[in-house]
């Protein structure tokens, strides 16, 4: 068998699906943690736990990730344990557990990365290894006796391990048997259905797979299927029943010695581990598509390309009309297709939108992390989360909320001894909400009951004046490099500060940040966010030593400016613009001069210039140089004062300051050219 | 009594309303948007938002100068628009009584094509209220644009103050 070609794109939905498990995994070992602290059982929790790193190491397994495997197979064992004999687990493995899930997530981010990921760090493994396996440790079962190639046993479900394990437990004998069709059997009526019939008749069948094998006399379909079954009947009827001979059947597990009375305890108490064992495995989720988000900005992409069709052909509907054509059914037409453009894009960026519960699960993970570095005791309330925002948003926002949960955890929140003396309670309060303002924004609040922010010490701290409120004392906090610490802590003292924070959110988020504190009692920061941002892929150029941007999606192509290959043609005395003509392959193509459009002072000769199409016919700017293609967030440019035509918005390329986004198309259509220009051949 | 932001302009000393007042900050430059009037001379970011920089001297019809460490931005906001406005330099906060205000005399009115709304003696001082809605339409310009820029190139500012 060659490998699908699809790997790679089964490899993303990888990645997405495990990374989900990961997060899973990590939220119900807190949640069993936190239940061990209270000397409380969490069945349940375990039992999630064990489902994802089954179904991580089943995934894992597909795609060959060894080091996932091996790690999330340890972890497994372990649990499974537990999670048949109902015993708890002991305080001190779940912090190994969380290591490994920990080595898991690392293994993913690799992989996303695009890099082979490392073994699983020794050290991990003998800690793995080395778990207290508790009471459940001699119940390691009649499944261990399971004589199954691996291929197979990844395929078996846990129910059907356990059913196999019962099954031998209990006395009957567990068979490998294999039909290779054929159309010789199946013109003799043996079809794998006839198979599967007459052996039900004298085995108990756990499992049928279907196997593709090479090719060979035996099996000239290139097909098997493996018989996975129970049986109490002697070996020759098996035999006969599937079709072959006897000695082609395999034993499936090592002889029982001894009746094991745990196991059968073991045994009994052990339930179905999956409502849908195949859908658990295959992770899926009935009516839920997981979806690489560059597919979607792929389906946006095309998306864009038909609303610029649209507007071509709206402007040729014009052009008709102008003529004096009667268009009224045309220009039905068209509106009717901008209303479904209109609909269309709503789908798509409705699809985008991802709980922004997403997010805050992962605070917790954080916090705990963080209480442990730091000797701070802290209680986490979230509130919220039912909004939905963009994917882009909640992407760039996640590091904003780890930056406010890490200084609350770490500077405002005292010590359990501070806290008492201060006749606050041990545990501090770290408090974050989220909710959608409007149609268009999300409030999130990251609160805290700690030590508060002193004015007098950060004004000192940045050599100036003394902030009169909270808004004055947000904008020195922002200042680049200012730390309110002088000793680098090893939670805080890295990563970035708030200027990044304001940054995000302010510049590249479009929203907004506020601060309220109170020396002694508590702070709470405010964010407020777009909940979608229009994000583009464009082109950075310079034009007259300004830089500007143009979307990708309106260019048609970028071109050499040959000084040689242009014919000059003078603005027409009926307001036409100078244009220049250049011969691109065997056709005429005017070029403007965007920085005589704009009248700048160009000074450097144009190098490049950008072609887009103006009602079909293309048209060039000619600009100094490129820059370069990014991500760029558009923001509008709505005051009367700064409208200008072939002017979209602003961004900001990362200097903080304002890049206009032009449209190219559209500052085509706000010129005419000369007629002479096109006829010219240069 | 109602804070007021004194500002200066070519020598003469205008006052604005806190309320209508954002912030203010040193200049750091602004992105030109080819198309827009000669006045706005580009477009800042504040507050994450990009907003129209008016430079107050162009817009007065006096010719621009380079900036100097004085320079300020008086970001502004009005009618839920939010412009900032290029000012030679901004130092002081007064509070003043509306009630001490008076109308603007004739020959700055006119001269202002209405910009000035009125102004307030303060001791010797003659502070000119700016008429914010005004300066930030396009329309009191609109009228006229040639007649006010002749005007006021042709003429220094031979202000009271």
């Amino acid at each position: 068998m060659t490998a699908p070609p699809d790997l790679k794109d089964f490899l993303s939905s990888f990645l997405v699906e495990a990374e989900e498990h990961v997060a899973l995994a990590n939220e119900e070992l807190l949640a069993l943690e936190s239940a061990q602290r209270k000397g409380e059982h969490h069945p349940r929790a375990i039992r999630s736990i064990f489902r994802s790193l089954h179904t991580l190491k089943g995934l894992s397994a597909m795609v060959g990730i060894e080091p996932i495997v091996s790690i999330a197979h340890r972890m497994e064992t372990f649990l499974r344990e537990f999670e048949r004999s109902g015993a708890m687990v002991p305080l001190g493995a779940t912090d190994t557990l969380l290591k490994g899930v920990q080595a898991i997530a690392q293994t993913i981010a690799t992989l996303s990365r695009g890099e082979e990921p490392a073994a699983p760090p020794p050290e991990l493994v003998r800690e793995l290894d080395a778990l207290d396996w508790g009471p459940g440790a001699q119940g390691r079962r009649a499944e261990a006796s399971l004589e199954l190639e691996p291929a197979l046993r990844e395929k078996l479900t846990d129910f059907e391990l356990v059913q196999l394990a019962k099954g031998v437990a209990a006395g009957q004998r567990a068979l490998l048997a294999e039909f290779f069709p054929s159309p010789e059997k199946s013109a003799q009526g043996l079809s794998i259905n006839a198979v599967r019939e007459r052996v039900a008749k004298v085995a108990e069948i756990v499992r049928v797979l279907p196997r593709s094998v090479p090719t060979s006399p035996e099996a000239p379909g290139g097909l098997s299927f493996a018989l996975i079954l129970l049986t109490s009947t002697n070996d020759a009827l098996v035999a006969e029943a599937v079709g072959v001979g006897p000695d082609r059947l395999q034993k499936l597990h090592g002889e029982l010695t001894h009746e094991d009375p745990t196991t059968e305890a073991a045994l009994d108490t052990a339930l179905p581990l999956d409502e849908e064992p195949e859908a658990q495995t295959m992770g899926l989720r009935r009516g839920i598509v997981r979806v690489d988000v560059n597919r979607l900005d792929e389906a946006m992409e095309g998306l864009s390309a038909l609303i610029v069709t649209r507007f071509r052909l709206a402007r040729s509907v014009a052009a008709l009309a102008a003529r004096g054509v009667n268009t009224r059914e045309l220009s039905d037409v068209v509106a009717d297709n901008a209303r479904q453009l209109r609909d269309l894009r709503a789908a798509i960026v409705r699809v985008r939108m991802v709980p922004v519960a997403d997010v805050l699960d992962r605070i917790p993970l954080l916090v705990r992390g963080l209480q442990r570095a730091t000797n701070r005791r802290v209680r986490i309330e979230l509130e919220g989360g039912g909004a939905e925002l963009d994917k882009s948003v909640s992407e760039r926002l996640f590091p904003v909320i780890v930056h406010l949960v890490r200084n609350a955890v770490d500077h405002a929140i005292e010590s359990p001894d501070e806290r008492n003396r201060r006749g606050k309670p041990e545990e501090g309060l770290l408090r974050i909400t989220c909710g959608a303002r409007s149609n268009t924004r999300l409030e999130l609040t990251v609160s805290d009951d700690g030590r508060g922010i002193d004015r007098k010490a950060v004004a000192r701290k940045a050599g100036r004046p003394v902030p009169e409120d909270d808004a004055g004392l947000l904008d020195l906090l922002c200042i680049p490099g200012l730390s309110t610490r002088d000793v680098a802590t090893t939670t805080s003292g890295r990563g970035m500060g708030m200027e990044i924070v304001k940054r995000i959110v302010t510049d590249e988020l479009g929203g907004e940040l506020a601060l309220r504190t109170e020396f002694g009692i508590g702070t709470t920061f405010t964010l407020r966010v777009p909940l979608t941002i229009s994000i583009v892929d464009a082109f950075a150029f310079e034009c007259a030593g300004q830089r500007f941007v143009v979307p990708v999606a309106t260019v048609d192509e970028i071109i050499e400016v040959d000084g040689t290959q242009l014919v000059k043609v003078p603005a027409a005395e009926d307001g036409s613009v100078e244009v220049e003509v250049l011969l691109r392959r065997g056709s005429a193509i005017p070029l403007v001069k965007l920085a005589r459009l704009f009248r700048m002072r160009a000074g450097t000769p144009a190098q490049k210039a950008i072609v887009v199409r103006r009602g079909g016919a293309p048209i060039a700017f000619a600009v100094d140089r490129m820059l370069g293609q990014q991500e760029v967030v558009i923001r509008p440019m709505n005051d009367a004062l700064i409208r200008a035509p072939g002017v979209s918005g602003a961004t900001d390329l990362g200097d903080g300051r304002p890049t206009l986004v032009l449209d190219l198309v559209a500052l085509s259509t706000t010129f005419s050219l000369p007629a002479r220009a096109q006829e010219l051949r240069p | 009594m109602t804070l007021h932001v004194l500002f200066v302009v070519a020598d003469v000393t205008y006052a604005l309303p806190v309320e209508n007042i954002l912030q203010m900050e040193s200049f750091m430059g602004a992105t030109r948007v080819p198309g827009t009037r000669d006045y706005v001379i580009g477009v800042a970011t504040v507050r994450g938002k990009v907003v129209p920089v008016i430079d107050l001297r162009l817009r007065f019809g006096l010719p621009a100068v380079p900036p100097t460490l004085d320079t300020r931005l008086i970001v502004t906001e009005v009618g839920g628009r939010v412009i900032a406005l290029l000012v030679d330099s901004a130092r002081e906060v007064v509070p003043l009584d509306p009630s001490q205000n008076q109308p603007a005399p004739e020959m700055v009115g006119e001269r202002s094509a209405g910009l000035v709304r009125g102004m307030h003696a303060q001791g010797p001082r003659l502070l000119l209220l700016l008429d914010l809605p005004k300066v930030l339409s396009e329309r009191a310009y609109d009228h006229d644009p040639i007649a006010f820029l002749d005007d006021e190139t042709q003429h220094r500012p031979a202000l009271p103050g």
